[in-house]
Order: structure tokens, then C-alpha cells, then sequence
């Protein structure tokens, strides 16, 4: 029998692939070892170990055993399995006996799984239904998700002083100690809202409308992020929950709720708000806004956008984000001051929202002056097909550098 | 140097190559033929490496030259890859469907086609290399068959469900499930069953099946679903009046899915409207729902005769100086029945607003929907 040898200059590629795949090997094992350490962070936001609420905390009471229960059997099972490797390995000696059937051993170790997987079941089912729970709501928000941003609106709710609804977008403020029912849906594909240390995570499904509780014990800012693929941007879909001391909730509440106060004729921010009307209006709504005639200015983001709306900018220096909390509002250490505040003095530091002194100019400067060049967006308007000529996130406005200084300056106003 | 199969993925690997080219330089650099068919590059050409590296799996010359003298064995892929080609391109003039199926029955064919010339050549046993491609294709074929099968039984028989009338339906779905059940107890009490009976046992349901299937689908979709049909007209006629309409006034059929995802629900009980929202306690007077976002309710009627949910959506200029009321509404519904209206409201409230929800031909009930 002749056999085809393989010539050796075509084995060149695969030596050279095998010492890849050595390196590869070399780059896993350091990539583990970097994610095994990356958990001892301590600056981790979003640690699902750490709840920061009581929906959360069933979660964690649920996965802390849960998770200790499988690290023992699998411990087990791996030692038993090298332990049979080494000690039974092939070193030349005869195939040793060959029995089948013992059923007494098969009977244990198919009991002892069942009972592992009947407690844990029991439990994971009864916080199942404990998370579902909403009939002890005090208060809803309505969730929307778009492509690449999430907009809060808040129905009437007088015992919480809502006599109007409030709209607004990137941070989700609540009262804490209060059960809030948030009822989430999307505008256009499927996104999905998280914030760990709150509670699990819940699709955000077009078309339908899916119920998260959520409660915070503190006030505190607390982190998320959009865990459900959405397209380009899907990265930068973040989202903040801030918990608010009931009386600083009431507070922000009436801020939310206050008339729109024009820019005074002859300012900077006058100007802007020209701007604003001739451009911006075309998407944002800025309620109590009004056009030179006296009618309201009312945005038509259903007739630009494809998902049908965009952020409401009545407040926006009351949140310390936007973008999709993508980047900051405030400049890094008035963020830190806020972010790193106790319970007692955050509230305050929160309510005072962005100052002159404290707004991020660059950032915002850079979003104006082309915001599609810093958050991956469809906006090339010879891609638009799909969407009839509709935007997926911020266009390139093409605006000057006097109207950037404008708009910055009414902006500014929007507390 | 190269091998028969290395040669054929060379080859597939430069005609990928070049239709790159051609789709980046003369059709769109982004577009997604592009990235397909370097995903297909790379894949030819690893195959293309790998059949060089195992030398199309180290046959020994005494084996190619004893395959080599025996002749293929009959095969229907050639027939079956002409005729996935027609499909595909009848498909290209006439429906989507019919170039998907085209491209489903090309890529089969070619798939069973090559690993059989491969297991024809494989040894100069051939009993040895029907055991080969039988290794290679049977743990595939077996599910995708299965899969079909299965996929035809079940379309056999939503059309029969879809013919008959929702009671002999609910009958028939029994009596049926009770003769699988009977043949299961069959087959497994009686071990001994020779194997023909099973099988004839077995085709004569399949066939019975599909046969009822296609006199199902002949026979068209029952009165009720056939009505439904004229649900889309109903909401574009727009007739939200207190009359009967002529558009598909006989009770929605397509809205349960939709049920479980809804915003409210708006109750017409005594001669009231009442709304109850989810995570509100008690008897609500107002909605809130997003801006352009379709959003469900479900309108559930508890008095005597029939009644309509009307949504009141502000009015808009058609031509110039003509407004109309932008209204929409569910179809009328019977005490005791329930249908579902979903709204997408482009403007806010302050815009086009108030808008509400009444009942037609009943004033002052109202619900606002208040849009933030």
C-alpha cells in the first residue's frame, strides 16, 4: 500500500497557524486571568452582588446559594473526573474489568440531582413570582426605548404632586423606598432595561408593554445599561437611576412641572432659543416653547426620526447626562461630587443640576458641532432607504460655531 | 500538487473573489454582497487548505486507481440541482418565495450531490462508501426530513382547522389527538406488530392529513375568518358612528396576542366608561400613553346591546382649508365581549389635544388619553 505523503512546504501554513493558536492560548489565559481580577473591582456599578433594593436583593438571596449549590458539584465533578484521568491513565496495562449496572448507585445519583434541582427550583419559582408582583405598586413610570436612548414619562399621580405628566429621558428619578411599576416598551426594535443593582433585567418589546418593579433603599445614583443588541449604538444605550429622598423627589417634581420661562430679549440665550425654533424644534420638544407668532412650538420628530421622537429638552440641565446618558453633562468633578456624595447631602447636590460653572462644554459643543462623529448613528442621508429618509439618531445639523455658542447658552437656561 | 477538491474550492474561492471586486468597485463598497461573499472567501478557503493538508483524506493510489475504474451509481441531484436552478430563476420574475425555495432545493442537491461523488471515490469498497455518506449525511438529512414532514402535517391540518366551524373544530381536534393516542398505546402494548402494519398504519394518517389539508384550503378559511378579513377596511372607512358599519362589523378574531401587552383597559359598564391601568389601584379617568408609539387597550363591553370605543384624535388639514376629525374606534361589540384598539399618537396633547375616548352614542363618558 502506497500512501501519499504530504510534501513539507505545505505544511508551512499549519505550523505557522499551530504557533498562533499558542499565542492565542497565551492571550486566553491572560484575558481570564484580567476578568478574574476585573471582580475584584471595586468600583463596579453595576455588581449584580451588591442590591441596592429589595427586588434585588431577592435576586442576590436567590443566586448566592443557587451559585454556591453548583460551585460544589462542580467542584466535585471536576475532581472526580481528573482525578479519574490521572489515576486511570492509559499507561500500557490490560482493559480492566467492564461491569454495567449498580442500581443502587444509579438510583443515589439520580436522586440526590433531582432533590438539588426540586429545592432550588421551589425557590427560584416563589422569587419568580415574588418579582412579578405589582399589585402593592405606588407608583408607575412609563419606559420607552429607542435606538440609542431611554424616554421616562411620568402619568398623572397627585399623591406624588404629578398633576401633569413629565417627560424625560437618560436619568429615571424616583422616590426612594417607594414600589415603582415600570412599564416598559420600544419605539422600534427590542431593547432591553437593566439596572443591576435594582432588579433583573426586562425586554423592552415593541407593541407590547412589560412591567419591572423596582425600589431603592438610598439616594444614590445607580448605573445601566441596555443588554438587549439594538443596532450600532447598542453600546452606548445607558441609562442612570437616581433615587431621591421623598422630599427631594417632591422637590424635583415641581422643577419638572414649573412654566416655561423665555430668555430675556437681548441675551445670548435669546438668540439661542431663535436657533433652537429654526432648528432643533424640528425634533426636541421643549414644552412651553413658543414660535415669534405666539402658537406653540411643537416638535415633529414623527416626521424625522424613525423610531418618532427624540429627547424632551424642557429640563435638560436638571439631568447630568444625555445622549443616551452616553456622555456626561457635567464637567468630571462635578459628576464625582454628586456621584460620590452620602445619602444625606446627594439630593441637594442633584436638585442644583448643571451650572455654567459645571457644564461639560466640550462635550456638549462636540454633540452640536456633529453629533453622528461621536455616537455611531445612521445618519448618512444616502443610507436612509430602509427608513424613508428617516434619521436613526442625531444628524449632522451643519451648524455654525455662533449658533453652537447660542444654542450652549440657551441650553444652559433648561434647569 | 492539488487536489480534486482543493481545485473545486480554489475555484469557488476565485469566483468569490472576483464577484468582490466587481460588487465593491461597480455596485456599493458597504454592500452586504460584499460582506457575504468575503465571509464565503475565507470559508472556501480554509476548506480549500484543509483538503491540501489531508491531501482529500490520504486515499492511497491503489485505492484511486481501483475507485477510479468504477463507474458513479445513479443519481437524482443532477435532476433535483437543475431543477432548484429553474426555481431560483422562475423566482427572480415571479414571487420571493419561489427563488427562496429555488436556492433551499440548489444548496441541498449540491450538498448531497458533492459528498456523494466524494463517498463514490472514497475506497473501492463500495459498500464501504455507502456506509461513508450515510455517516456524513444521515445525522442532517433525518432531521431536515423530519422537520419537513412535520412542517407538511402541521400545515395539513391548521388548514382544516381553518375550514371548519369553530365547534366540529374543538371535535375534531379530541377525536383526533384521541386516534394518535390510540395508535401510541398500539404501537407500544403490542411489540410484536409487524413493522409493514406500522408503516401503512402511519401513511394512511400522514396521507389522510394532507389530503384533508388540501380540501381544507380548497374549500377556503369559515365565515367568521373570512369576514375578518375586512378588519383592515373597517379601519379605514372609519365608520365610528353608533350604526353598525358596513366594513366587518362581526367581532374582531385577530387580537388575542396582543392582549397581554395592553396599556389599559376601558370598561362600559352601566351605562359608564371606566378605565383600570395596570399598577394603578382603582377606576382611572385618564391614560397617559407614549408619542408615537403604538399602544393597546382593550375595550371590554358588560351592558346590554353593542357598543364601540371611539378615540377622539384631534382633527388635521387633508387639503388646504379642509379639517377632518382624526378618529379611530373598535368594531362594535356585544355584551360581554372584548375587542382591542391600538393608537399611535404622533403629537403631544398641547399640540392636537385633548384628545379621548368615548363611546359612540353616548354622552358625556369620557376617558382623556393624555399624550406627554
Amino acid at each position: 500500500m502506497i500512501h501519499v505523503r504530504t510534501p513539507r512546504r505545505l505544511l508551512a501554513p499549519f505550523n505557522l497557524l499551530a504557533s498562533v493558536v499558542q499565542r492565542l492560548h497565551r492571550g486566553l489565559l491572560t484575558s481570564g486571568a484580567a476578568i478574574v481580577l476585573a471582580g475584584c473591582a471595586t468600583n463596579a456599578p453595576q455588581d449584580t452582588w451588591k442590591p441596592k433594593g429589595p427586588n434585588a436583593a431577592k435576586i442576590d438571596n436567590l443566586q448566592k446559594p443557587v451559585f454556591a449549590v453548583a460551585g460544589i458539584v462542580g467542584v466535585i465533578v471536576f475532581a472526580a473526573v481528573l482525578y479519574s484521568v490521572v489515576k486511570f491513565r492509559d499507561r500500557g496495562q490490560p482493559i480492566p474489568h467492564q461491569s454495567h449496572g449498580n442500581p443502587a448507585l444509579e438510583i443515589t445519583l439520580t436522586i440526590i440531582p433531582a432533590l438539588i434541582l426540586t429545592i432550588v427550583g421551589v425557590f427560584t419559582v416563589r422569587s419568580v413570582f415574588d418579582l412579578a408582583k405589582t399589585s402593592d405598586t405606588e407608583m408607575i413610570i412609563n419606559v420607552t426605548g429607542q435606538q440609542w436612548w431611554w424616554e421616562y414619562d411620568y402619568p398623572v399621580q397627585e399623591q406624588f404632586g404629578i398633576t401633569q405628566p413629565i417627560i424625560t429621558s437618560g436619568q429615571l428619578v424616583i422616590p426612594v423606598g417607594t414600589k415603582v411599576l415600570l412599564r416598559e416598551t420600544s419605539r422600534d426594535v427590542i431593547h432591553s432595561y437593566w439596572i443591576p443593582v435594582l432588579n433583573g433585567k426586562r425586554d423592552a418589546v415593541p407593541g407590547r408593554v412589560q412591567t419591572n418593579r423596582i425600589e431603592a433603599d438610598n439616594p444614590g445614583i445607580y448605573a445601566g445599561q441596555c443588554t438587549e443588541f439594538c443596532g450600532l449604538s447598542h453600546a452606548n444605550m445607558r441609562m442612570e437611576a437616581i433615587a431621591l429622598s421623598k422630599d427631594d423627589f417632591a422637590k424635583w417634581v415641581a422643577n419638572q412641572q414649573t412654566e416655561y420661562v423665555a430668555p430675556a430679549d437681548g441675551t445670548l440665550a435669546k438668540e439661542g432659543e431663535a436657533v433652537f425654533l429654526n432648528q432643533c424644534v424640528r425634533c426636541h420638544q421643549v414644552n412651553g416653547l413658543k414660535r415669534a407668532d405666539g402658537t406653540p412650538a411643537i416638535a415633529a420628530p414623527d416626521e424625522n426620526v424613525w423610531s418618532g421622537a427624540a429627547p424632551n429638552l424642557t429640563h435638560l440641565m436638571s439631568r447630568n447626562t444625555f445622549a443616551g446618558a452616553m456622555f456626561d453633562l457635567a464637567k468630571p468633578e462635578c459628576r464625582k461630587n454628586v456621584w460620590e456624595s452620602d445619602s444625606a447631602t446627594f439630593g441637594g447636590k442633584y436638585l442644583t443640576g448643571v451650572t455654567k460653572d459645571c457644564l461639560n462644554e466640550s462635550a456638549l459643543r462636540a454633540w452640536l458641532r456633529n453629533a453622528p462623529a461621536v455616537k455611531p448613528m445612521y445618519t448618512n442621508p444616502e443610507q436612509l432607504a430602509a427608513t424613508d429618509g428617516k434619521y436613526r439618531g442625531m444628524p449632522y445639523l451643519g451648524l455654525s460655531e455662533s449658533d453652537i455658542e447660542k444654542l450652549v447658552a440657551y441650553l444652559l437656561t433648561r434647569n | 500538487m492539488f487536489t480534486t477538491s482543493s481545485k473545486y474550492f480554489l475555484g469557488i474561492g476565485t469566483l468569490a473573489a472576483i464577484a468582490i471586486a466587481v460588487s465593491i468597485l461597480f455596485v456599493n463598497p458597504s454592500a452586504l454582497a460584499a460582506t457575504a461573499l468575503i465571509g464565503l472567501l475565507g470559508a472556501v478557503g480554509m476548506l480549500a487548505g484543509v483538503a491540501l493538508y489531508v491531501r482529500d483524506g490520504e486515499i492511497t493510489s491503489d485505492e484511486i486507481s481501483a475507485s477510479s475504474h468504477s463507474a458513479p451509481t445513479t443519481s437524482m441531484w443532477p435532476l433535483l440541482t437543475a431543477a432548484g436552478a429553474g426555481l431560483l430563476l422562475l423566482g427572480t420574475v415571479t414571487q420571493a418565495a419561489v427563488f427562496l425555495l429555488g436556492i433551499a432545493v440548489l444548496v441541498a442537491a449540491l450538498v448531497e450531490w458533492t459528498v456523494l461523488a466524494w463517498s463514490e471515490r472514497a475506497s473501492a469498497d463500495d459498500t464501504f462508501n455507502a456506509a461513508a455518506r450515510k455517516r456524513l449525511l444521515n445525522p442532517i438529512e433525518f432531521p431536515v426530513l423530519g422537520a419537513v414532514g412535520l412542517g407538511v402535517l402541521i400545515f395539513s391540518f391548521s388548514r382544516v382547522m381553518l375550514a371548519v366551524d369553530k365547534r366540529v373544530g374543538v371535535v375534531l381536534f379530541i377525536v383526533i389527538s384521541a386516534l394518535v393516542l390510540m395508535g401510541g398505546v398500539l404501537f407500544a402494548v403490542r411489540s410484536t406488530l409487524r413493522r409493514s402494519i406500522v408503516i401503512a398504519i402511519c401513511t394512511v394518517a400522514a396521507l389522510s392529513t394532507v389530503v384533508a389539508g388540501i380540501a381544507g384550503a380548497g374549500s377556503g378559511m369559515r365565515t367568521d375568518l373570512e369576514i375578518a378579513k375586512y378588519e383592515r377596511d373597517h379601519e379605514v372607512q372609519r365608520e365610528c358612528g353608533a350604526e353598525p358599519s358596513k366594513h366587518g362589523d362581526d367581532g374582531a378574531t385577530r387580537t388575542i396576542s396582543a392582549k397581554s401587552g395592553v396599556i389599559a383597559t376601558v370598561e362600559f359598564v352601566g351605562g359608564k366608561l371606566i378605565a383600570h391601568v395596570q399598577g394603578i389601584e382603582g377606576e382611572q379617568h385618564s391614560i397617559t400613553i407614549p408619542r408615537s408609539n403604538p399602544s393597546s387597550i382593550i375595550f371590554r363591553n358588560h351592558d346590554a346591546g353593542e357598543f364601540r370605543l371611539v378615540a377622539h384624535l384631534g382633527a388635521k388639514e387633508v387639503t388646504e382649508g379642509v379639517v377632518v376629525e382624526v378618529v379611530a374606534c373598535t368594531q362594535m361589540t356585544r355584551r360581554g365581549a372584548e375587542q382591542l384598539l391600538t393608537l399611535s399618537i404622533p403629537k403631544p396633547s398641547v399640540a392636537n389635544g385633548p384628545y379621548a375616548l368615548s363611546v359612540a352614542g353616548v354622552d358625556g363618558q369620557n376617558i382623556d388619553l393624555v399624550v406627554p
